[in-house]
């Protein structure tokens, strides 16, 4: 209805006839006062809605609206006062009951006296800026009931005591307890919060503290979680039955405080109960409630639990890496890692959630330990050459890949990636040669895997060398081929024509070879020269093996499988009972270490030997002198002889590579800063230094001494010039 | 259609108009009557008096549910004040 309307009913209101009665007001005002008492007393049924509107409609009509609104003010506040008293009046656990009652019933009557005033809600009340009448029954029932001196404490403490007798396993009524909390809501939520809300979260602090107290003292770190855990979810049942859902933070927040922030570090290093413990243990529902309940602690809950566990496991990595016991056996090192990168995987996985922030601890923990060792890129190398020489062998593909994954893991955490390379290469190199590789493919796929990592530059060289021995089986096929019957009889020769560069070959001096091999050797020599005109061969005797057709004193036939030197060794035996150490190494001019090592496999084996040992002992010393031995005997026809080699390097030959690879890094390390220098023209020592390690830790850590050096040697060269105003400044020369 | 879905509605001189309960109800004052909570006579009877309702306007504001119609003027004023006090 538009105000224009609104106003011609007030000019024509004076024709109406009620008007005539001076005592008119007072007499409709009674009516309706009696049927608001009908009403609280539930007498409504049989009044007339229609005549009670009217009334009250009339009222407002002609201008009595003010003395309608205060004597519904003070008819309602007169029956809220008895209602207040009968309230006081109820004894013990009624209380609430009579409460939630009148309550009840005083909504219904608040509505039906709304609705037959509504006219004045509609009109009067607006434009007078009063209360609207719904609002004003719930502001008297709050001000006259609620806030009666007699009421509003007993209230409060009633319902917090209901509360406390809950936490304490006693049922209440949760429905009654629902009606008077949403009570107070509906008075607004100003009511609720300070009539209860705040209360109840005050009493909850003190009780939570208290029983987190007796809790810690009483409980391990597993069992004090598992209360935590059902505190928190009984508080957020509580809060759904019967509470404001707006109640749920604070009161979460308050059982996280009391329960799990004031006692984080007592929990995460509870002596035996504690992280470390859950961790040892693999207790993952135990460091999973701990995640989750920490998780909850704003200010670095899970700071605290990551911290600890890394820590932890940077303390275990560094004592197996370092632990001279682990030394000895480089694949059970390896498998150890994985074991334990394995065991935290699956913990961050099952308890952590595969939280981000907790891998990231775990592999920073990894590549802080596994680089502490300086030996880690060889013995993992020494681990895949294992796994590709036998661990691999009947296992499926998808297996492999998973085991040449984990390898990759590693791999990724170590600093010195050349170094790894140079092994890996060794390591290849001698399984390609010996033939020894259980799965070209899972060569191949590791090598895919490094490529990806590291780019082609990393393992070109390890692809020429299977290039290189691809090429030699064709060349060996078209060799006989062509040659077949020229060779007759003569000693077959398999031949591994090896790049230079590509294999980790050292220029050693080649050993005397016996006559009858020398002979198929040179006629591979010319055939393979006269197909590829300007290369050099040379003999890598050093590497080689064959098998040699042997009968010994009792007639017994066996093949043997030796090594080229030892092969040297025995063919002299054919012309001599009895030879000296110093005729042997006369004979064959094998490099003295080499000799004695090969000698040693021969005569110290401790059951078959194939020369006797004149001493016998287990050293070779110069004056020692060798015999066959007549005796020798073995189940198997074919016999290998492994030669005394250390799998792992021994010290010297570690500090060997370890040059070699420094000698390495040094082009590396003179290219990146020439790089670096060529697009920035000028650049100061300390920025060049951090753009040289930028470039290269993807291969290796370069050491700024290093680096330091090879700018001297390339101003030395002339590459690049000092500043002549600031001598920290370098200039590229082009 | 069944009793309980219509209501009577009564003019001051007595006609009795039996409506669609839906329609009326379009009139909040009708709705509140009908709906509030407690038993008043209305709602127990199903029916509603008007005394200062005239049967012509009674019979306009029955009519007025339905479909639009010519108001003759001089009944413009009494007609509206009706609506005032049904709040339609």
């Amino acid at each position: 209805m538009s105000g224009q309307k609104k106003k011609n009913f007030q000019i024509e209101a004076f024709k109406h006839r009620v008007m005539v009665d001076p005592k008119y007001a007072e007499k409709t005002w009674k009516i309706l006062e009696h049927a608001i008492q009908e009403i609280y007393n539930h007498n409504a049924s049989g009044l007339s809605f229609e005549e009670l509107y009217r009334n009250a409609y009339n009222m407002v009509l002609h201008k009595f609206g003010e003395k309608l609104y205060s004597g519904l003010v003070t008819t309602m506040t007169s029956h809220l006062s008895d209602i207040s008293k009968s309230i006081e009046a109820a004894q013990g656990e009624l209380f609430l009951e009579e409460l939630n009652r009148k309550w009840l019933d005083h909504n219904k009557a608040l509505q039906m006296i709304r609705d037959i005033l509504m006219y004045m809600d509609r009109t009067f009340i607006p434009s007078t800026n009063k209360t609207p009448v719904h609002e004003l029954g719930l502001n008297l029932w709050r001000d006259v009931v609620i806030h009666s001196s007699k009421t509003q404490i007993r209230l409060q403490d009633t319902l917090l005591e209901l509360v406390h007798r809950e936490r304490n396993g006693e049922v209440i009524n949760r429905g009654l307890m629902r009606s008077i909390i949403k009570m107070l809501m509906d008075l607004g939520s100003s009511v609720y919060q300070d009539d209860f809300e705040q209360h109840f979260l005050e009493v909850s602090a003190n009780f939570y503290g208290l029983e987190s107290q007796q809790y810690i003292e009483s409980c391990d770190c597993g069992d004090y979680l598992k209360k935590a855990e059902r505190r928190l979810n009984e508080e957020t049942e509580r809060v759904s039955h019967y509470l404001d859902a707006r109640s749920l933070e604070k009161i979460t927040n308050v059982v996280e405080k009391e329960m799990i922030e004031n006692h984080m570090h007592r929990l995460v290093h509870m002596e035996n109960s504690g992280l470390v413990n859950m961790l040892v243990n693999d207790k993952y529902d135990d460091l999973g409630r701990k995640y989750n309940l920490f998780r909850r602690v704003a200010n670095g809950g899970l700071l605290i639990v990551r911290d600890v566990m890394t820590s932890y496991i940077r303390d275990t990595g560094k004592q197996l890496v370092t632990d001279p016991e682990r030394l000895k056996d480089p694949v059970d090192f390896v498998q150890r890692l994985l074991d334990l990168k394995d065991k935290y995987d699956k913990i961050i996985s099952l308890a952590f959630n595969n939280d981000k922030t907790f891998q990231n601890a775990l592999n920073s923990s990894f590549e802080y330990f596994i680089n502490l060792n300086a030996r880690s890129p060889e013995f993992i190398s020494l681990f895949v050459d294992d796994k590709l020489r036998k661990g691999l062998k009947g296992v499926s593909e998808e297996d492999v890949e998973v085991v040449l994954d984990k390898v990759m893991m590693l791999f990724r955490y170590l600093q010195e990636k050349d170094v790894f390379e140079k092994y890996y290469k060794q390591h290849l190199a001698k399984r390609l040669l010996a033939g020894k590789t259980v799965s070209d493919d899972a060569e191949r796929s590791l090598i895919v895997k490094l490529k990806t990592e590291c780019g082609y530059q990393f393992t070109s060289k390890l692809e020429g060398m299977f290039t290189d021995m691809k090429t030699s089986q064709d060349t060996m096929q078209g060799f006989h081929e062509s040659l077949g019957a020229e060779l007759g009889d003569s000693p077959s020769l398999t031949v591994q024509v090896l790049t230079t560069g590509s294999w980790p070959t050292q220029p050693s001096a080649t050993c005397n070879l016996p006559a009858e091999i020398l002979g198929v050797c040179e006629k591979f020599r010319s055939y393979y020269l006269g197909t590829h005109t300007g290369r050099r061969l040379s003999w890598q005797t050093n590497m080689g093996t064959a098998d040699l057709k042997a009968i010994f004193g009792k007639g017994q036939k066996h093949e043997l499988n030796v090594s080229t030197y030892q092969m040297c060794v025995l063919m002299l035996f054919n012309n001599a009972d009895r030879l000296s150490y110093k005729e042997i190494e006369q004979a064959t001019e094998i490099p003295a270490s080499d000799l004695k090592r090969c000698l040693q496999s021969l005569a110290c084996a401790r059951v078959k030997s194939v020369l006797r040992k004149e001493p016998i002992g287990r050293d070779i010393a110069e004056d020692d002198a060798f015999s066959v031995n007549d005796k020798f005997s073995s189940k198997l026809y074919k016999v290998r002889i492994s030669t005394v080699a250390a799998q792992r390097e021994s010290e010297p030959e570690n500090q060997e590579t370890r040059q070699r690879v420094e000698e390495d890094r040094k082009p590396q390390i003179e290219a990146a800063i020439v790089r670096i220098m060529k697009s920035r023209r000028v650049l100061d020592h300390n920025n060049i230094v951090a753009e040289v390690i930028k470039q290269l830790q993807s291969r290796f850590l370069p050491n700024p001494v290093v680096i330091k050096k090879r700018i001297e040697s390339l101003i030395e060269r002339e590459f690049l010039e000092r500043d002549k105003n600031d001598r920290k400044l370098y200039r590229y020369l082009a | 259609m069944k009793k309980e879905d219509m209501v009577k509605l009564i003019s001051a001189e007595g006609f009795e108009f039996v409506i669609d309960k839906d329609a009326a109800m379009v009139s909040q004052t009708i709705y509140n009557m009908l709906t509030s909570p407690g038993s008043f006579a209305e709602t127990q009877h199903g029916e509603v008096t008007f005394p200062e309702i005239s049967t012509t306007i009674l019979e306009k504001i029955c009519n007025g549910k339905e479909t639009e119609f010519p108001i003759e003027p001089e009944l413009t004023l009494e007609l509206m004040m009706a609506a005032n006090y049904l709040h339609t």
